[in-house]
């Protein structure tokens, strides 16, 4: 032990400090960063890892800590934090059209909202620019009053400028008037000029040669927390979806809403609103189908294969080499290349029967595909599992029996099946929460399809819940990240209880 | 034993009937493999043109892989190798160290704790995805190196991932690993941190590589959280630039793919089959035990 003597002393203690002074400037460097972009989550979280590590790694009596804390940082940051995150945001009714906070969304309601004002009035319009900014020469309609606007403000001029033939000005000292080429290529700017007048009035140009008088359309009473139309004098009140609507008729709402904080919102919406309970429904009976069927049959192959190249039979290491390549190449190429295996016109086995079948457009087989390819992946991990434990049983009590009289096959029902089944029963239970998510084999075999579109269906035929969620959350139609946490929220339960209901059988837990 | 094989005596050739089951088991088997080399071979590249024995055999299809500029795939196959051999050397350090106090130190709530730990490496971490997504798009705002799109925020969520369940494996080893060596190196005035450093890491040295191994494997087959991650081509890892690749012209690219497959499956197989003999004991370890 002596040779070990340079580790402890000073040349560790300089190299903790050295350590640690690292990690510490590093993290005070992160806050601080935070806090310059306002970030208050992320400030919190990094002030939190730098008290704890320094609190741990000083002070005497964590020695447990000091081993388990990066461990614990990283397991709560990054998959504890999402889990509670994912079950506050089941809450809210936060999707596509309601993605912003309240204030956010008032804000863009009333900058989104400009209307014409009573008298409809307009200008006739020259554009240039003034002082260097965008700027316009107005003449009213109606009044002959001449104006000139600036992105500032809007000033009446009544000398200093000279008009054109159509008697609209277009000279004024300090302007100059664009030429229709700049206006061509400066669509855009022009496009988003808006004039103020102050009130939440605006003048905005409407063509080139004209513009027009726009009013404020909408307006917020923070008191009542109402938004009022100006023009039709209609009042709208928030809704506990996140929408202000118009309180004498509910479907009269304006966009964009925000996000609401409605907490059954979502998991009532599953159960009752026809429109998600659906596909819901069919995608859960699925789920639990697949999950059930493919362990089933992964095992049943892999059970029997065991059992037969666990007698000394020829080509035994042969045929343990080869069988269990499916579990040693990447999953996802397996994947991908049985997807163009059963490709319609062109895969392989369409090619070895000479057949021309869709086997992605039929619910049924699509279905029977999945299970076919999973089985591939998943029958040499059950085929290992079960020669090991074949292995564990003891040898006596095979002796035993046969010397009593039972045959082979009695043997292997009634003694070495009900003892597999209780020694495998957590690994089965295991394989099952983990096909019950098996994103990959659903989402990059199938997609999820068939789909029928025409239907309106949201969710595809050999959709599992896990495909379902990433559909709902990042779909190219409705992002509804809400009501995708509710479903992630469901799965951590059923999962969740699955679990800790086989841990509880298998007495894992009592023994620690 | 006698007894059994004479009373089953028949015209059949013995064991004729588990021949035939592993050889059907075996064409199975190797049919995708079959189609996929020689896919890879076949010079017109695409699906509609395959066929289950090509008349022309080139390599063209490796060709494309490493000079087109729209495949960049040595580049997904280096961002994969990166994410994926960084993640299983943290991941399986950090988790060494709980993992040894968990199974050498008594202190309260370390009952709660692998429980815990035993509960939550059930949840794989795409299951909280809108929230990750969300996340880490605040993240990107602030930390843009370790936020949304970036390989360095993939990372991170890959390791809070693998810990539990790493921690959980490496903790059943570390149980059968003896005591007494623990207690000789204590007598000798061994503090915990060299029991650890110089005792236990030495000793873990090929549970650690396994553990590694398969948590590399696992990195390099995660695709939801790295698509959902890296939109921009250059940073994808391999599961996601082939998927992308194949995916938007299924027919097309189907050679390339192939090849592309073929190549990046290769080293893995041969790891794989190489340690077979460890990755086995620890997967049959839990079977046993439970």
């Amino acid at each position: 032990m002596y040779r070990l003597a340079g580790f402890t002393g000073l040349p560790a203690q300089i190299l903790k400090m050295g350590l640690m002074a690292l990690i510490d400037s590093f993290l005070i460097w992160m806050f601080f960063a935070a806090l310059a972009k306002e970030s208050t989550p992320l400030s919190v979280v990094i002030a939190c890892v730098f008290i704890a590590a320094n609190f741990v790694y000083f002070a005497k009596f964590t020695l447990p800590l000091k081993f388990l804390l990066p461990g614990m940082i990283l397991l709560l940051t990054f998959v504890l934090v999402p889990l509670v995150y994912t079950v506050t945001m089941s809450g809210f009714n936060y999707r596509t059209g309601n993605e912003i906070s309240k204030d956010a969304a008032i804000e863009q309601i009333i900058a989104n909202g400009l209307a014409p004002d009573a008298n409809n009035t307009g200008y006739d319009m020259t554009l240039g620019k003034f002082e260097g900014d965008w700027s316009a020469l107005l003449l009213e309609q109606g009044t002959a009053k001449v104006y000139l606007a600036t992105p500032k403000e809007v000033k009446e001029i009544t000398s200093g400028f000279e008009a054109n033939e159509y008697g609209i000005p277009n000279t004024y000292p300090g302007f100059s008037e664009v030429t229709p080429d700049d206006a061509s290529t400066q669509e855009a700017a022009i496009v988003a000029l808006k004039f103020p007048l102050g009130q939440g009035q605006f003048i905005a140009p409407q063509a080139l040669d004209f513009a027009a008088l726009l009013t404020q359309a909408m307006s917020y009473d923070e008191a009542t927390d109402t938004l009022t139309n100006n023009s039709t004098g209609a009042t709208y009140k928030p809704n506990d979806e996140g929408n202000f609507v118009n309180i004498n008729d509910p479907t009269d709402k304006i966009l964009p809403g925000w996000r609401a904080w409605n907490i059954f919102r979502n998991y009532t919406h599953l159960l009752t609103d026809p429109v998600v309970r659906g596909p819901f429904i069919g995608v859960f009976i699925w789920t639990i189908s697949f999950a059930f069927l493919t362990v089933l049959s992964m095992f049943s192959v892999g059970l029997l294969l065991a059992i037969v190249l666990n007698r000394k039979i020829k080509l035994r290491r042969f045929y343990r080499s080869v069988l269990i390549l499916p579990y040693a190449i990447p999953s996802f190429m397996s994947i991908l290349i049985w997807a163009g295996m059963f490709n319609r016109q062109f895969g392989a086995i369409n090619a070895l029967f000479g057949t021309q079948i869709d086997f992605m457009n039929s619910p049924t087989l699509a279905k029977m595909v999945i299970l076919i390819v999973n089985l591939w992946l998943g029958f040499p991990y059950f085929y290992l599992i079960c020669s090991g434990a074949l292995q564990a049983i003891p040898a006596e009590l095979e002796e035993a029996a046969s010397l009593d009289g039972a045959s082979t096959s009695q043997i292997l029902r009634r003694i070495k099946l009900p003892l597999l089944l209780q020694i495998l029963s957590p690994l089965l239970i295991a394989s099952f929460a983990f096909n019950f998510n098996n994103f990959n084999i659903v989402y990059l075999l199938t997609g999820g399809g068939p789909t029928d579109v025409l239907a309106g269906k949201a969710a595809g035929a050999t959709d599992i819940l896990i495909t379902y969620t990433y559909k709902t959350a990042f779909g190219s139609n409705e992002q509804n990240l809400g009501l995708a946490s509710a479903i992630s929220v469901l799965i951590f339960f059923i999962v969740g209880g699955l679990s800790l209901w086989s841990l509880r059988r298998s007495k894992v837990l009592d023994t620690f | 034993m006698t007894i059994r094989t004479s009373e089953k005596r028949s015209f059949l050739p013995k064991d004729f009937w588990s021949h035939i089951f592993i050889w059907v088991l075996i064409l199975f088997t190797l049919f995708p493999i079959y189609v996929v080399i020689t896919s890879s071979f076949n010079p017109t590249g695409s699906l509609a043109t395959s066929e289950l024995w090509p008349k022309l055999w080139s390599l063209d299809n490796y060709k494309v892989l490493f000079t087109l500029e729209s495949v960049p795939y040595l580049t997904w196959v280096k961002n994969s190798m990166i994410i994926a051999s960084i993640n299983a050397v943290i991941s399986v350090f950090i988790g060494a160290a709980s993992a040894f106090a968990f199974s050498r130190m008594r202190f309260k709530g370390r009952k709660f704790g692998l429980q815990a730990l035993l509960l939550v490496q059930v949840f794989p971490s795409f299951l909280a995805l809108a929230a990750i997504y969300v996340m880490m798009e605040h993240v990107y705002t602030v930390f843009p190196v370790i936020g949304l799109g970036s390989l360095g925020g993939l990372l991170l969520i890959y390791l809070g991932g693998s810990m539990g369940v790493n921690a959980w494996l490496l903790k059943g080893y570390i149980d059968t690993i003896p005591m007494e060596l623990d207690e000789a190196a204590r007598i000798d005035g061994a503090s915990t941190f060299q029991v650890y450093w110089l005792i236990f890491f030495p000793l873990a040295a090929p549970v650690l590589a396994v553990t590694a191994l398969l948590s590399f494997i696992g990195t390099f087959n995660e695709f939801v959280l790295a698509s959902l991650f890296l939109q921009d081509i250059n940073s994808r890892t391999v599961a996601v630039g082939l998927q992308q690749f194949v995916g938007q012209q299924f027919g097309q690219n189907w050679g390339p793919f192939a090849a592309g497959s073929l190549l990046a499956a290769i080293p893995l197989v041969a790891i794989f089959l190489s340690m077979q003999r460890f990755i086995i004991g620890g997967l049959t370890q839990g079977a046993t035990k439970g």
